[in-house]
């Protein structure tokens, strides 16, 4: 378990973000990892080299509201999510529709596929 | 004024790695610039899930050449962290050592990429041929010039021989002399000034709010730098950020000119304290839990997420490197600018496009 996590409603992120940003936090990065059938999504944000983090759960339908415009620097994570994983952000700075990693010809939210082909 | 769409890259002599930028141009201005990447994208976190943990340190030193080393020392430092694991403090020295030669042939090859990108190419050529004698140095103590494989979980796989040791001393005290001549020309050459001096200016204000790491917030008057943490045995060294304020193409090149001399530095202080013993530690069982581990980069900060259930292969591995970070600014940089400056100021965040997308 990661130190300084807390966990909020997938609406209220925008809200939890907004906070972290007013009292001086920088936006490090956001993880993404499959937990049972949903999905947990934590962004990480750092003060004078200390870490904190706020986690959503989230199933792959949902509309998730984009945080970029609160951090412009989310906007490369969200957006790779978005290619990797199929995630629907709502609001994003720069929509680049499922194509910032992924070519046409890519397989589709890569990151979802089965680890049933384990090879060590 | 009628605006032009000029696409920039992917492929652009003065990329090394394909990033396309989408620029909207009023006659010689940039109005509107909006980057692009996905051209080298090879899914190694995914590829991390399927290997055995110890296989994956190979993975993600594959992730960047340039900095290769100190992607597997992040995440070797992980996976120690969550299996409890203390290394040998000799260990933690050699890590250092080869994470200071790291960030030299990284410094050194930016500067000379720089030169070479308003043309100066005597420059370019010096830079480079100091750099030469670091991956001599790479090459004398691991057998390979770029990426070295001399990390494992619980410690190193190489050591330095006192031989060894003396011969980077003395390369170290050369290439600071060699480097008075070069650094006159980056601080006062009348031509590499004209061409940063006052271009690309990013406040420190815009820096905080793009979140930019490593010698691009310190160009902006940022002091942070992962190493003043003292992760590893950079905790026994006398380190301070090398800060500039004027938040200018020119002021990044000083810091990354300045951490050159502050590299040459912490391997000398690394060489003086190193304490004899072993070089790494047995490793039994499987990584359980999740943890962070991040380090100072030549880029910058790079962040290692790593989620282990126990068994030998892993839940998630998450890289966050220095370039994804930094990509953002170009939005802020570049509206504004001379089409001329556009080459210099995407080099300026010292881009790794391998790195950004893994």
């Amino acid at each position: 378990m990661l130190d300084n996590l807390i966990t909020v409603d997938k609406d209220n992120i925008r809200e939890a973000v907004n906070n972290k940003k007013l009292y001086g936090h920088r936006f490090v990065a956001a993880t993404c990892e499959k937990e049972g059938e949903d999905y947990e999504l934590t962004y990480h944000f750092d003060l004078n080299y200390e870490m904190s983090h706020i986690r959503i759960l989230i199933k792959p339908e949902d509309v998730i509201k984009s945080v970029s415009s609160i951090y412009p620097s989310a906007l490369l994570i969200e957006n790779e999510y978005k290619d990797l994983y199929g995630f629907n952000f709502e609001g994003l700075l720069i929509d680049y529709k499922g194509h910032l990693m992924l070519s046409d010809k890519a397989p589709d939210t890569p990151m979802l596929a089965k680890k049933d082909n384990k090879e060590a | 004024m009628a605006k032009t769409v000029i696409p920039f890259g992917p492929q652009h002599p003065v990329l090394p790695e394909p990033i396309q930028l989408k620029l909207v141009m009023e006659d010689e201005k940039v109005v509107e610039a909006l980057p692009s990447i996905g051209y080298v994208h090879r899914g190694l976190e995914k590829m991390a899930e399927l290997k055995d943990f110890n296989q994956s340190v190979y993975i993600v030193e594959r992730v960047c050449g340039i900095c290769s080393f100190m992607h597997s020392m992040a995440y070797v430092r992980g996976i120690e962290n969550l299996m409890n694991i203390q290394i040998p403090e000799r260990a933690e020295y050699l890590r250092v050592i080869w994470a200071e030669i790291g960030r030299l042939q990284s410094h050194f090859l930016w500067l000379g990429l720089l030169a070479d990108a308003f043309g100066f190419e005597s420059l370019f050529m010096e830079t480079w041929k100091y750099r030469e004698k670091i991956l001599d140095l790479m090459e004398m103590t691991t057998g390979n010039r770029v990426i070295i494989s001399a990390n494992k979980v619980g410690g190193t796989t190489k050591d330095i021989t006192e031989e060894q040791m003396k011969i980077i001393l003395s390369t170290v005290d050369e290439l600071e002399k060699e480097m008075k001549d070069v650094e006159k020309v980056f601080f006062d050459s009348y031509t590499v000034k004209q061409r940063l001096v006052g271009v690309g200016i990013l406040t420190k204000q815009d820096a905080e709010e793009y979140a930019v790491v490593g010698p691009m917030a310190r160009g902006s008057g940022i002091k942070y730098d992962l190493r003043a943490t003292g992760y590893s045995a950079y905790k026994n060294l006398d380190f301070e950020p090398v800060v500039e304020n004027a938040g200018d193409s020119y002021a990044r090149c000083i810091v990354r000119v300045k951490e050159i001399y502050q590299a040459f530095d912490l391997i000398r202080q690394a060489i003086a304290k190193m304490p004899s013993g072993d070089i790494a530690v047995p490793v039994k069982g499987f990584p359980k839990g999740e943890t962070i581990s991040r380090l100072e980069q030549p880029r910058g900060e790079a962040i290692y997420y790593i989620k282990a259930n126990g068994t030998k292969n892993l839940e998630r591995l998450k890289i966050r490197t220095p370039t994804f970070a930094n990509i953002p600014s170009l939005l802020k940089m570049l509206p504004g600018s001379k089409l001329q400056d556009v080459p210099v100021l995407v080099l300026t965040i010292d881009p790794c496009i391998s790195c950004t997308e893994r």
